[in-house]
């Protein structure tokens, strides 16, 4: 949220002993070769979150059709061919399957966390197992703090879904976090109005509150204060809650026709997505976790998967809406579109009918950001059990994210004294960059 | 084999089925434990023989005087010896075995294996560890013992999967009596494995190395009874054994089916007999409580009884109770009560005769007599299922108006017909808590409908006498706190006296700290000039060294510091000061030009005045030579610092000297009476002063009022809710409602709690901390030993206590030695060996790679000394922290030597140890004046204090004062400089410049404001109960509540990393946003003394647009918003106290017109007539969402409901015209969103 700071005053006058907290030295050095990096061209990334761990066998990387009564292994549902020449997906993702020319399926990710959403959910965000002394930041942050906003109208880092410090900023602190809203009725907590405050109210407490913070300023000189910057803060505050920015919530104001075309609440994130990258936004994190369709969302242990292909549907209509739109807008190739999830699930089913978690190969998705796409990259087996070529670590594909929205992914950061590079070593995916 | 006791029992002899076997079933051995020869067994430990083994009538096929062993089940068992080879024990490939016993388990739970009887794996020397030739034990699955069989083969041919055990799916309950089991096998035939439960033929499954073909391990090693492996308690028998019988063959089910008869049922409980409890006071309702029954599914059975009561209750007037009194450890430390727990309220009550309905209310398996007679029962308490429990429905209501019953509390009426009056002793026995359930007893209740009344009343002595409670939620909510209160006040009462039990011991200590104290106060003195130790003060300290300022400023040449700050010291201190600040690497130091003329241990000079040849630092941060460039790593100085720079040299590298503005030796305004009780207020209890409070302070002429109010205030119990979350930060309390994730600590929060509330010693509750006492899930200072995720959680610990207390900062030492301290990873793992008690090594991921220094072009900063798998033994490392006068310190503590442990709590806590005192009341100092006179207060290396007399003045009155906080705060509080205006903090940076002319303007914490929104509305807060397991159906260790919080520091974090709306508290997240939108976190997986306090727009967001603020802003009915608008007599009256509250001011004139305005619109007639306010309409019950149920799909939309719920807020008071109601909640929200509302004076 640094965009909206104010001018700091005054932070570098006393001693030099005093500063000892001001430090930006690299005390491990970085001996990398700058011409060497990978750099994209998008400028936006949306992030999709699939809770619970979406199946790939059951979706985008489709195997020979299983049985879950006869407890044989293999996919949920049958397999469609798609817009790239022998790239398939399952039958619920027709809508995708048609401009799959503009998406690249990473079929070969992998962690070593299967046991725990909360644990793998924080794998998939910060690219690192946890541990040590450190909180990580998620990449939303690491992109908000490298990047910031596109605008100064808005923040850099908007998140529809549940807060959490998975998602948050780390020991990069509070600028690098994120503007949250759970409902698109409703608008980010904190900055949309609650219901009953009509217009005019709201100019009564503003003309209120101007007499209020007026005497307050003349009766204690003010100036350099930080209190002064609060109540600066406090109008920017009362202006970005006003129409102007608020009006980006309004998806009354798309086109029906575009709106039934996203779909359901899910799709209308999605939409409220492309609207917030139009207005700055850098990076916005949408979650897909709508567990009344099912329960337990994409986590489809026993009777969890009679559904599923509900939540596939949702999610194809959602994303190739997404696409086109963005398309035609003549965004796509400047925002980069990631499905990111937990975990895959495995071929076999469970007692119930429903399937485990499996993280030694699973698939995520990238859209759109300008990449040279090629409807897959990476093999598994029959099964989708085992990689059999192109292995993707979530390091890896955190890189491929970064480089495609021009993130340095090899630089430092710093928790303190500490550095921290941005990624545990990852490579970008060289292919899809053109 | 030797040859004994075989009475082969021909009709067991019968041919296997033929899939299975070719030959004949032969009895090998039998043993029945009665008359045999006793010299076969060759017994260790204590076997009883001659024990009551299963007999009639319950199992008529046994002797009356049937016999079998005992095990107690600590390794004890019997031996037999093998013939040697070809023995009739031996069972090789193709041989077939069928294992038989009666067997009586009394202790499941102890451990998961129960041998009956094997051969081999005894342990014995000459033998391979694994030479199992075959085993028949009871194995402990899902609570209950299964049948299982173990063998080995041979570890060379099938290594690692060499053992082969298969265990019946089905099994029997623990503690129900006797049981015959059975398995059969024919070696080299895994498809033949069979197994019998009480004669009954049951499946099975292999696991480990799962079903083979392969030949047995078989040689000359013993078979054992009871016990394998030398006698392991860990895998032994606990309970009585019977008719064991060993067949070559596989026996038939036919046979098996004969093998077990029982009449009645499988376990003979004991007759449920009303209990005698004695003589009670009349109206009394005695409660015990008898900890660690066997089983909290059943009652007792034969061979058990009651545990003896390890509390009695005596202040309870009803059957009526909400929670169980705290279980305290002997020094008065939360503990917690060994489950299951039987609860046994017990009173004599005058009933009239009649024909009386009784409710019983209770979670788990309970009983109720009246006078002998067994009325009512409830079932037990069952497992909680991870997500997909069909959601619970509403209860009903019995009768119209009644009280709901509780979450998942079992509710049952029981018919109690009385033909005469009279006193009836009543006794309600139920069960609470059991093995994986937290001791929650919920709403548990006894309620009576007395013959001709249709309503219920709380049972209690007397229910005639008109003072009885009705099950209305209007009677019981207020007699609900009473009994709480009641309880708060026993459990306190507890506390305190079993914390007595240590306080000789800190007395003695105390008094010599004292003495010490008082010489080094007087010393003090004389060496400042101050003939009586009473003259010094805060204000003497500071004013010294103004006047030293003022006369240096008058004395300085006009060289304009700022520009030089500006130009010249922010680019050293960005490229240069971490290692030639504070430190001196290469020798060389950049503090002053003295330091930066002289050079360091090139001998050359860092800089020759106006000669850029000569001035190696201008050579340095030039250079392209990876060995010699300056900064070391990263890109350098950039175009217009090294142009800076030169410059500077080049005029010749004046460097000025300490410079003070005008502003900053000039005294700040006093703080009016008005702004200095906010300020005290918030300071000390959180809050700001009532309005009462404000008008008799602004009324009182008296000259001692500020002294006063001090005091009085210093003395309120919300003090410590106001210290509690500085400690909770910096102790990093990291309690989750969920799985626990990196750094989770246990709820320690109330152990502080407790702690601060009883006013202990800052030492005695630092020790009490480090020495991790209690229980660590339910609040004991042992919930600071815990860090999840953590591979060395005592390293953690002692980076935590260095910061906190010592102001060593070791978070670098984790992986290396920190570079730029002079501590060492040795340091910080010495003290992790103390607080762990034993040596240890530095874990795997935190060491720095080999392959990490090979790749330096150049010598790294950071050093790892330690090597990887050097073991480090408790030491103190900071030896430099003690006074030589240390040694006589061991009279303090006799076990010191002994524990590493307590010797750490000593020494970080003794008064020979001045930086502790040191550390702790700079932490007070900069909690109230808002800069620390050492900055940053949890790393003192380098950074010196900027009036050092006056710390150790304050330290030492602090160690006086037996190490009291508020002393300390009582003399910053009535000292000049805390009774002034605050002002930005930019010359206090330094201690240099540091002069403490004013205190450093300071926000609200995120705490203070929401307790303030609270406080000043006078709303209440209202949120869920901190928990996803309401009902106590899981362990403490898995999921937590942490209660209904009363005030912000007892919310957790809710992160809800599953990202799933039903596990989510919509009431407590609308109050965390507010939290964490000013910088609090609750996820603390780090320890901090500061938090974020630059604004960003989120903060006056949430004020602004909040859904608390939005409640707290609400004349809704029942508010005090509400009740003050009703009763106010003026506009302008109602403006005041509004002011009053709000900001703890009267208004200005140009506020009170403008708000006046406002409110002057339709005043008159802001309350309606009655038959225009319209109706309230109840919202519908809400079935509950749980962790238990979480997944099912109504639970979704039951918790959207419940957030849309929580931004509807609290219901609007119709009185009001809704105009005018309007008008004032603006005037309310303005003044909750002016910027004095979150900032101090």
């Amino acid at each position: 949220m640094h965009r909206y700071d104010n001018n700091r005053r005054d932070f570098l006058k006393g001693s030099l002993a005093a500063m000892t907290a001001m430090n930006s030295q690299n005390i491990f050095g970085s001996e990398f070769d700058l011409d060497s990096r990978i750099r994209g061209k998008a400028e936006h990334v949306i992030s999709i979150w699939l809770g619970g761990g979406m199946g790939q066998i059951d979706t985008f990387d489709p195997k020979r059709k299983g049985d879950a009564k006869g407890k044989k292994a293999g996919s949920y549902y049958n397999s469609i061919e798609t817009a790239v020449a022998g790239v398939q997906v399952c039958e619920h993702l027709s809508r995708t399957a048609a401009v799959m020319d503009r998406i690249t399926v990473v079929r070969s990710v992998h962690h070593d966390v299967i046991d725990e959403h909360a644990a793998a959910t924080n794998r998939m965000h910060t690219g690192r197992p946890i541990g040590g002394t450190v909180t990580y930041p998620s990449f939303g942050s690491i992109i908000a703090h490298e990047r910031g906003a596109a605008s100064d109208e808005a923040p850099p880092y908007v998140l529809i879904g549940y807060p959490n410090v998975t998602r948050g900023p780390g020991f990069l602190g509070a600028k690098a976090g994120y503007l949250y809203l759970t409902d698109t009725s409703q608008g980010p907590a904190g900055l949309s109005r609650p219901d009953g405050i009509s217009p005019e109210r709201q100019k009564r407490r503003e003309s209120l509150l101007r007499t209020v913070q007026t005497e307050r300023a003349e009766k204690r000189n003010l100036d350099s204060h930080k209190e002064e910057e609060y109540a600066e803060t406090l109008w920017q505050s009362l202006k970005l809650s006003g129409p102007s920015f608020m009006s980006g919530f309004m998806l009354e104001n798309e086109p029906d026709s575009l709106r039934v075309a996203y779909g359901g609440e899910f799709g209308q994130r999605c939409l409220l997505a492309r609207r917030l990258i139009e207005r700055g936004v850098r990076f916005l994190e949408v979650g897909h976790n709508l567990n009344f369709l099912n329960g337990s969302g994409w986590d489809v242990h026993n009777q969890g998967i009679e559904k599923q292909h509900e939540l596939i549907r949702e999610m194809d209509q959602a994303l190739s809406a997404l696409i086109i739109d963005l398309e035609q807008k003549k965004l796509l190739d400047k925002t980069l579109i990631v499905i990111t999830t937990e975990f895959g699930r495995p071929p076999e089913f469970d007692s119930g009918g429903g399937r485990g978690h499996q993280g030694s190969a699973f698939s995520c998705v990238l859209a759109g950001g300008g990449l040279k796409h090629t409807g897959a990259y990476g093999e598994t087996d029959e099964l989708s059990k085992k990689i059999v070529s192109k292995p993707v670590s979530v390091p890896d594909l955190f890189a491929t994210i970064f480089a495609t929205v021009q993130v340095d992914y090899r630089k430092n950061l710093y928790d303190g004294d500490r550095p921290i590079p941005v990624t545990d070593n990852g490579q970008p995916i060289e292919e899809l960059f053109a | 084999m030797a040859a004994f006791g075989q009475d082969v029992v021909s009709q067991d002899v019968v041919s296997a089925p033929s899939q299975s076997t070719a030959g004949a079933t032969e009895l090998a051995v039998r043993w029945d434990f009665s008359s045999e020869d006793n010299s076969q067994f060759n017994s260790h430990g204590s076997v009883e023989r001659d024990q009551p083994g299963p007999r009639p009538p319950q199992y008529p096929d046994f002797e009356t005087s049937n016999t079998a062993i005992r095990l107690p089940g600590d390794g004890s068992h019997l031996r037999i010896s093998d013939a040697g080879s070809s023995s009739l024990f031996d069972f090789g490939l193709g041989d077939a075995i069928t294992l038989e016993a009666w067997v009586k388990v009394t202790d499941l739970e102890s451990h998961e294996h129960h041998v009956i009887i094997g051969k081999g794996r005894t342990g014995n020397k000459g033998f391979p560890p694994d030479n199992q030739n075959w085993a028949l034990r009871i194995r402990r699955v899902g609570g209950k013992g299964a049948v299982n069989f173990l063998f080995a083969t041979d570890p060379r041919v099938n290594q690692g999967d060499h053992w082969h055990r298969w265990t019946s799916l089905e099994a029997f309950e623990p503690g129900s009596g006797w049981h015959h089991v059975a398995v059969a096998y024919r070696f080299g035939q895994p498809d033949s494995i069979r197994g019998w439960l009480d004669g009954k033929r049951i499946e099975g499954r292999w696991d480990m190395g799962g079903p083979t073909s392969l030949a047995p391990v078989v040689d000359d090693d013993d078979v054992w009874i009871g016990a394998s492996q030398g006698g392991l308690a860990a895998n032994s028998f606990t309970g009585s054994i019977d008719a064991i019988a060993i067949h070559r063959g596989i026996v038939s089910d036919e046979a098996m089916k004969g093998r077990f008869r029982r009449e009645g049922p499988a376990t003979i409980a004991l007759p449920e007999v009303m209990p005698e409890v004695g003589s009670i006071q009349a109206g009394q309702v005695l409660l015990t409580l008898h900890e660690k029954l066997k089983s909290h599914q059943r009652w007792l059975v034969e061979d058990e009884k009651m545990p003896d009561p390890s509390l009695h209750y005596d202040r309870l007037d009803s059957f009526f109770l909400t929670r169980l009194p705290i279980a305290w450890d002997s020094w008065g430390i939360r503990d917690h009560w060994e489950v299951p727990i039987v609860a046994r309220f017990s009173a004599d009550v005058k009933l009239p005769k009649g024909n009386h309905k009784l409710l019983l209310r209770a979670r788990g398996l309970s009983r109720l007599w009246c006078n002998g007679k067994l009325l009512a029962r409830t079932q037990a308490l069952t497992g909680s299922p991870s997500g997909e429990e069909p959601i619970t429905p509403l209860p009903t209501a019995v009768r119209p108006g009644i009280r709901w019953t509780g979450y998942r509390q079992q509710e049952v009426i029981a018919e109690c017909t009385l033909e005469r009056a009279g006193s009836q002793r009543v006794v309600l026995e139920t069960i609470v808590g059991g093995k994986g359930h937290r001791p929650d007893t919920g709403e548990l209740l006894v309620a009576i409908e007395l013959e001709g009344h249709q309503q219920f009343q709380l049972l209690s002595g007397d229910p005639t006498d008109g003072t009885n409670v009705l099950l209305t939620d209007a009677a019981i909510e207020p007699y609900k706190k009473k009994v709480e209160a009641k309880m708060e006040r026993f459990d306190l009462e507890r506390r305190r006296s079993l914390a007595s039990s240590q306080n000789e011991y800190w007395s003695g200590r105390h008094a010599k700290a004292q003495r010490i104290a008082t010489e080094k106060l007087a010393a003090l003195a004389r060496r400042v000039g101050v003939s009586n130790v009473q003259d010094l003060s805060i204000d003497r300290f500071i004013a010294e060294k103004v006047d030293e300022a003022r006369e240096l400023s008058q004395s300085q040449e006009g060289i304009d510091a700022s520009e030089f700050q500006d130009r010249i010291g922010i680019v050293v201190q960005k490229h240069c000061s971490r290692c030639h600040g504070q430190r001196s690497l290469g020798g060389f130091q950049l503090n002053d030009r003295e330091s930066i003329l002289a050079g360091g241990n090139s001998g050359l000079p860092g800089v020759s005045p106006g000669n850029l040849e000569e001035s190696e630092v201008w050579r340095r941060v030039n250079s392209s030579d990876v060995t010699e460039r300056m900064p070391p790593h990263g890109e350098g100085l950039n175009g217009m610092e090294l142009e800076r720079l030169k410059l500077w040299i080049e005029q010749g590298a004046i460097w000025p000297n300490t410079a003070y503005s005008e502003k900053n030796l000039q005294f700040n305004a006093d703080l009016d009476d008005a702004s200095f009780l906010r300020k005290l207020s918030l300071d000390t209890i959180g809050v700001p002063p009532s309005e009462t409070t404000v008008r008799e302070f602004l009324a009182n002429t008296s000259i001692d009022k500020r002294a006063r109010a001090i005091d009085l205030l210093l003395d309120d119990p919300r003090w410590a809710d106001h210290w509690l979350p500085y400690w909770q930060d910096v102790l990093a309390e990291n309690p989750t409602l969920i799985n626990a994730s990196l750094n989770s600590t246990g709820p320690f929060r109330w152990f502080l709690h407790d702690a601060l509330y009883d006013d202990k010693p800052f030492d005695r509750w630092v020790t009490e901390l480090i020495m991790m006492r209690g229980n660590p899930h339910t609040g004991g200072s042992a919930g600071f030993g815990l860090a999840a995720e953590n591979d060395s959680p005592f390293a953690t610990k002692s980076q935590i206590l260095a910061g906190a207390f010592l102001g060593i900062d070791l978070q670098c030492a984790r992986c290396h030695d920190s570079p730029y301290h002079s501590t060492t990873q040795k340091d910080l793992f010495s003290l992790a060996s103390m607080l762990e008690r034993k040596s240890g090594t530095v874990p795997k991921a935190s060491r720095v790679p080999a392959a990490f220094f090979e790749k330096q072009k150049r010598a790294a900063l950071i050093k790892a000394t330690l090597k990887p798998d050097e073991l480090v033994e408790p030491n103190w490392p900071f030896p430099e922290l003690l006074s030589k006068d240390w040694n006589a310190e061991h009279e303090f503590y006799p076990m010191l030597k002994e524990d590493s442990r307590a010797g750490l709590a000593l020494m970080i806590t003794s008064p020979y140890n001045e930086r502790f005192a040191k550390v702790i009341v700079n932490r007070i100092w900069r909690r109230l004046i808002g800069v620390g006179i050492v900055e940053p207060p949890h790393d003192w290396e380098g950074n010196r204090p900027s009036h050092p007399e006056m710390l150790e003045w304050l330290a030492w009155e602090f160690v006086h004062s037996r190490y009291d906080v508020k002393h300390i705060e009582r003399l910053i509080f009535n000292s000049k400089l805390y009774q002034r205006f605050a002002r930005p903090s930019s010359e206090e940076q330094s201690a240099s410049t540091r002069l403490f002319t004013a205190p450093v303007e300071r926000r609200l914490s995120a705490e203070q404001i929401l307790d303030s929104m609270f406080a000043v509305s006078g709303s209440v807060l209202d949120v869920e109960e901190l928990t996803f397991d309401p009902d106590g159906r899981r362990a403490a260790d898995n999921r937590l509540s942490l209660g209904v919080p009363t005030r912000a520091w007892m919310f957790p974090s809710l992160a809800n990393e599953r990202d799933r709306p039903s596990l989510n508290l919509p009431r407590a997240a609308a109050v965390v946003t507010v939290l964490e939108s000013f910088g609090w976190n609750g996820a603390r997986q780090s320890p901090r003394t500061d938090r974020e306090l630059d604004p960003n727009v989120l903060q006056p967001g949430v004020l602004a647009n909040g859904i608390v603020s939005s409640w707290v802003t609400r004349a809704s009915e029942g508010s005090e918003l509400s009740r003050l608008a009703l009763d106010a007599k003026t506009p302008d009256a109602l403006v005041e106290s509004l002011y009053l509250r709000f900001l703890s001011r009267k208004p200005y004139a140009a506020e009170t017109q403008t708000l006046i305005a406002v409110l002057a619109d339709g005043f008159e007639t802001r309350v309606l007539p009655a038959d225009e306010r319209g109706s309230s309409t109840l919202l519908e019950p809400l079935r509950k969402v749980t962790w238990s149920n979480h997944l099912m799909p109504e639970a979704t939309t039951i918790m959207m409901e419940m957030e849309r719920r929580a931004r509807l807020g609290p219901p609007m008071d119709k009185r009001f015209s809704k105009s005018w109601r309007e008008a004032y909640e603006d005037v309310v929200w303005c003044l909750l969103n002016s910027t004095e509302f979150v900032w101090l004076p």
